[in-house]
């Protein structure tokens, strides 16, 4: 028997967006039953604490959200939601208004004490509200505290595993969770879940997001059947250090560095932004750099540790130890003088434009769920800015939290049943690799998946190379099938990996199919056998949902162009 | 390239015990750029996948994978090869202080309970929509310094001697939040988190341990220094403190507080039995108390009059001969007592035991947090002292030895053996009454 939980709000994941969602709903309605689960410690797991950039928002009377919406469209390469995006950008102001009245952050200061902003790549106004180059560690450790101060029921170290639907399948119930402490399967139930896991493409060589972000939430939308959008559409963020052999590899160095005018040298040494993006050069969006390193390592100019260097040193050592401690840090670490000397950077897997669609108050196509943050597609586009990721996590949050406790109320209470034999279906299903006396390991199969994620469907993609990727993730899906773990129950971390790899194949079967259906190049989404944009095909989101079979029906929808026209975004000028 | 031996400890809650070591021998390539947690890692996927550790984030910014790593605290994701003596044994081993759950992994529970006491989180003064215009220069914001980048590694608290031995203690990460929140003129609960705050800031012996360990290079150490400074300053420019109204509120016995100076002495009969400990805690705190006095922060050290008077109480009511004849006494109205609160009523009443008659008056902790109603026994279950209800942190608190118990009487922290106790109650209309004796 599975020991059952219970809530008016069932809160999955505790980054930015979760713990936003929890302290809105919460001060709409204090009386509300919250619980957040997250399989990390409280407030130490997912991608909000490691935001090192900052918040995009709009402060300055210069500045305007006009401006801020424009750059965010042109940045997505016009195929954003526009309600999404409108919303993110009008709502960021008071959100980092409030991380500071409320929740008592501290952002960096202009010396007459007004908050600093700072320029990032891709926008036409400095406008990145920051805590020196770690603004994640201010923005979750405050946000952490706050739910505390609440008396927010919070359990750490447990983790979603799948969504609970009612009978119809069209309402979602809850989740079963694994208490990874003890091993032990729970039951969570509530009359609305918020799935805010983060999304963390850690299926590929090298990516940001540390190795315990592993597109759960991502998986379980899918494999409850979900509406998905955009799925082709991931970010690598082009500055991923590279530490040979080390877990460390692909972890950032911050997009602010290519703001403040570092530059970026093949291995001949060659300011190679120069030839790609003329105009901005490093300042480029994150897409194009990347896009663009990736086509000089690929070219035979890689630098001797495999990638390209990132020099900043010309901007001045005091400036760069003053102004990029953190980076300084990491960096001296390996042997690495950031201050004075050219670092070895490669694109890294970083962010999920797509995800789960929504509206502006965060509620996704089953009923009783709500999804925020990277686990949510559509704000972005193609490309996201950086420092709008922070930014969508807490506005789209804030926004879940304000409309899930206005949703909850009356007969919205009452809790649905979860159809009955799905519980005991999935223990029996998961429980197996347990009790397998043979099988494929783990650690195997991922290394496998993240090498054949990043050959095929990863910076530059070609047709030919989708479809083999594509059987090859259903050999790997098979593989993921048989996999044997060994150990006992509690804190079993090999466990944790062959539970983590059913989320990374489905969402490398979302990603590979979606990206198979779009023949041109657009935002992050590069195709060497399409590799021009083509506004004349390509003005459409590919909507995604999981099939019989377990793989993906898609269909395409043009893009709404609700607030601003095509040719608005096109002409757009910073 | 270099072979290194890696001593870890061992623990598996399946099988109990007081764990082990367990060594291996890993082929390093670089040892500059190979972590502890590559280390870990790679031991798990190559030798020995039931190896337990946590980690998240492995850059340093979430505080996850603190160990102690040839017996110093650290972050193995901050901690390279290359930084550890060349060629020699590496032992890891979990973070002292804190229960082992497997491994390497340790229960953090504990350590977060005791940040909750110095009321870590900010509290806004008024509903204001604009940030504050702070200069970074500022001295609030100079004192305060990089010393809110705290990642809660738990690190400085195992390296720290004190942690161990006062169960009261709430540490240097807590300790360093208060003081961050008390320099910060944003914030609303200066005087709150200053009497919390204080009070464990005198069990630090400045060993400065904390602040050798922090991966994030904060002093734990400076951050007590300067609380109690502030303490110090904040009573010279209050002359005439107060205490807050809050207090009013929150603290329980005005009986004990009234109570004339004879009976806020230890009861002899109390410290010769019962409570040789609490008496000598109390002693302690009496001399502390007058010291405080001196230097004109009588207000911070309210809670021991309390205390005080709370043992003699317990005493009044304890022992007896015979046998107490049970009965009902009437506690207060009902439609007085607020819904959602818990508030302190004072039960007066006779306590008839045989023959003797003797006047008995005792604070009762009546909670209508719930649906229901619970009147709770204000005695601790510890020793007798009496508990508070702390509306802040929503604890009922005992000042005596930290003892520490949820809205529902649950112990949370601290010796109490078992949950607080409750009256029997009934209600005549709007009358209550609890069964005493």
């Amino acid at each position: 028997m599975v020991q059952k939980v219970t809530a008016d709000l069932l809160i999955i994941g505790m980054g930015a967006a979760s713990m936003n969602c929890a302290i809105y709903a919460h001060d709409k309605n204090p009386n509300l039953d919250i619980l957040i689960v997250t399989k990390a410690i409280a407030g130490k797991g997912g991608c909000s604490r490691m935001v090192q950039g900052g918040f995009n928002v709009v402060l300055n009377p210069k500045d305007s959200h006009e401006k801020h919406l424009m750059d965010t469209l042109k940045g997505g390469q016009y195929i954003n939601d526009q309600d999404l995006a409108l919303t993110l950008v009008e709502q960021a102001t008071p959100t980092v208004k409030e991380l500071e009245t409320v929740s008592g952050c501290f952002f960096d200061r202009n010396p007459d004490g007004t908050i600093h902003q700072k320029p990032f790549a891709g926008q036409s106004f400095d406008r990145t509200v920051h805590k020196g180059d770690l603004t994640g560690i201010e923005i979750v450790s405050r946000m952490a505290e706050q739910v505390m101060k609440r008396r927010i029921r919070v359990l750490e170290e447990v983790r979603a595993l799948e969504l609970l639907l009612d009978a119809s399948g069209q309402v979602v119930t809850g989740a079963l969770l694994l208490d990874i402490r003890r091993g032990e399967f729970l039951v969570a139930e509530a009359a609305a879940t918020m799935v805010g896991t983060g999304g963390g493409p850690t299926h590929y060589r090298f990516h940001a997001p540390g190795p315990e972000k592993t597109v759960d939430g991502l998986g379980m939308l899918y494999r409850a059947g979900a509406l998905m959008k955009d799925m082709e559409m991931l970010q690598f963020h082009p500055t991923g250090l590279i530490v040979p052999g080390s877990v460390v590899a692909g972890a950032l160095l911050e997009e602010g560095l290519r703001g403040a005018g570092a530059h970026l040298f093949n291995g001949k040494g060659e300011r190679y932004m120069l030839q790609y993006a003329p105009d901005v050069a490093e300042r480029a969006t994150r897409d194009v750099v990347s896009r663009s390193s990736y086509l000089e390592m690929m070219q035979g100019r890689a630098c001797p540790e495999g990638g390209v260097h990132i020099d900043a040193s010309h901007l001045g050592a005091d400036f760069v130890l003053r102004n990029f401690p953190g980076m300084a840090e990491r960096c001296r670490q390996f042997h690495y003088d950031l201050a004075r000397a050219r670092v070895p950077v490669s694109p890294s897997a970083h962010f999920f434009m797509g995800g789960a669609v929504i509206d502006t108050g965060c509620r996704a196509s089953l009923e009783k769920l709500f999804v925020a943050g990277e686990d949510a597609g559509g704000v972005h586009g193609a490309n996201r800015l950086g420092g709008n990721g922070i930014c969508d996590s807490c506005v789209y949050g804030r926004q879940a939290g304000k409309s899930v406790g206005a949703f909850l109320t009356g007969s919205e209470l009452a809790r649905k049943e979860t159809r009955r034999g799905q519980v005991e279906e999935l223990v029996d299903r998961l429980t197996r690799p347990l009790v397998r006396d043979k099988g494929v390991n783990p650690f195997e199969v991922r290394r496998e998946l993240q090498e054949l994620n990043w050959n095929k469907v990863g910076v530059a993609r070609n047709a030919e190379d989708l479809d083999a990727a594509a059987t090859e993730i259903e050999r790997l899906a098979e593989a993921v099938d048989a996999l044997r773990v060994t150990g006992g129950r509690p804190y079993n971390m090999m466990f944790a990996v062959a539970l983590d790899l059913r989320s990374m194949i489905d969402v490398s079967r979302m990603v590979a199919a979606s990206a198979r259906q779009r023949d041109e190049t657009r935002g992050a989404h590069f195709r060497t056998d399409f590799p021009k944009q083509r506004d004349d095909y390509g003005l459409f989101n590919i909507l995604l949902r999981r099939g019989e079979d377990g793989l993906p029906r898609m269909e395409k929808t043009a893009v709404a162009f609700k607030h601003k026209s095509v040719e608005a975004c096109q002409s757009y000028k910073k | 390239m270099s072979i290194r031996t890696v001593r870890i400890f061992r623990y598996d809650p399946e099988k109990g015990g007081s764990g082990h070591f367990d060594a291996f021998s890993l082929q390093i390539e670089n040892e500059t750029t190979t972590t502890i947690l590559d280390v870990l890692l790679r031991l798990q996927r190559e030798q020995d996948p039931s190896l337990a550790f946590r980690y998240a984030c492995r850059v340093n910014m979430c505080g996850s994978c603190g160990m102690v790593i040839n017996g110093v605290e650290g972050l193995a994701c901050k901690t390279n090869v290359s930084q550890l003596p060349p060629g020699k044994e590496i032992t890891i081993r979990p973070l002292n202080h804190f229960p082992v759950v497997k491994d390497l992994v340790v229960d953090m529970e504990a350590f977060f309970k005791k940040f909750e006491e110095t009321l870590p989180f900010f509290e806004p003064k008024g509903a204001d929509a604009e940030p504050a215009q702070i200069r970074p220069d500022s001295r609030e914001r100079l004192d305060i310094g990089l010393s809110t980048e705290c990642i809660a590694c738990g690190c400085c608290v195992s390296s720290c001697t004190m942690c161990r031995h006062h169960e009261g203690y709430a540490g240097p990460a807590a300790l360093n939040r208060a003081f961050t929140l008390l320099a910060d003129s944003r914030d609303a609960l200066f005087e709150p988190r200053l009497e919390r705050a204080l009070a464990s800031c005198y069990s630090c012996r400045t060993e400065f341990n904390c602040t050798e360990v922090c991966p994030k290079n904060i002093s734990g150490t400076r951050a007590i220094k300067y609380i109690q400074r502030l303490a110090l300053k904040h009573a010279r420019s209050e002359p005439k403190p107060a205490p807050s109204p809050r207090e009013h509120e929150a603290a329980p016995p005005t009986a004990a507080r009234h109570a004339p100076p004879a009976t806020a002495q230890p009861a002899p009969g109390a410290c010769g039995q019962a409570a040789p400990e609490a008496c000598r805690h109390a002693a302690s705190a009496v001399d502390r108390r007058t010291f405080l006095r001196q230097v004109g922060v009588g207000v911070i050290g309210l809670g021991t009059a309390l205390v005080l008077g709370g043992i003699a109480t317990g005493v009044a009511v304890g022992p007896t001969l015979a046998k107490s004849q049970k009965q009902w006494a009437p506690l207060g109205k009902l439609s007085e007592i607020p819904k959602g609160e818990i508030t302190t009523l004072m039960l007066r009443y006779e306590l008839k035991t045989g023959p003797y008659v003797q006047p008995v008056a005792a604070p009762v902790l009546v909670s209508r947090l719930g649906e229901s109603l619970v009147c709770f026994k204000s005695s601790c279950t510890h020793l007798g002292c009496i508990v508070r209800w702390d509306a802040l942190s929503g604890r009922f608190l005992c000042a005596c030895h930290g003892g520490t118990f949820d809205r529902d009487g649950n112990v949370v922290a601290g010796p109490p053996p078992r949950p607080l106790d409750r009256y029997a109650f009934r209600l005549e209309g709007d009358q209550l009454f609890v069964e005493v004796g």
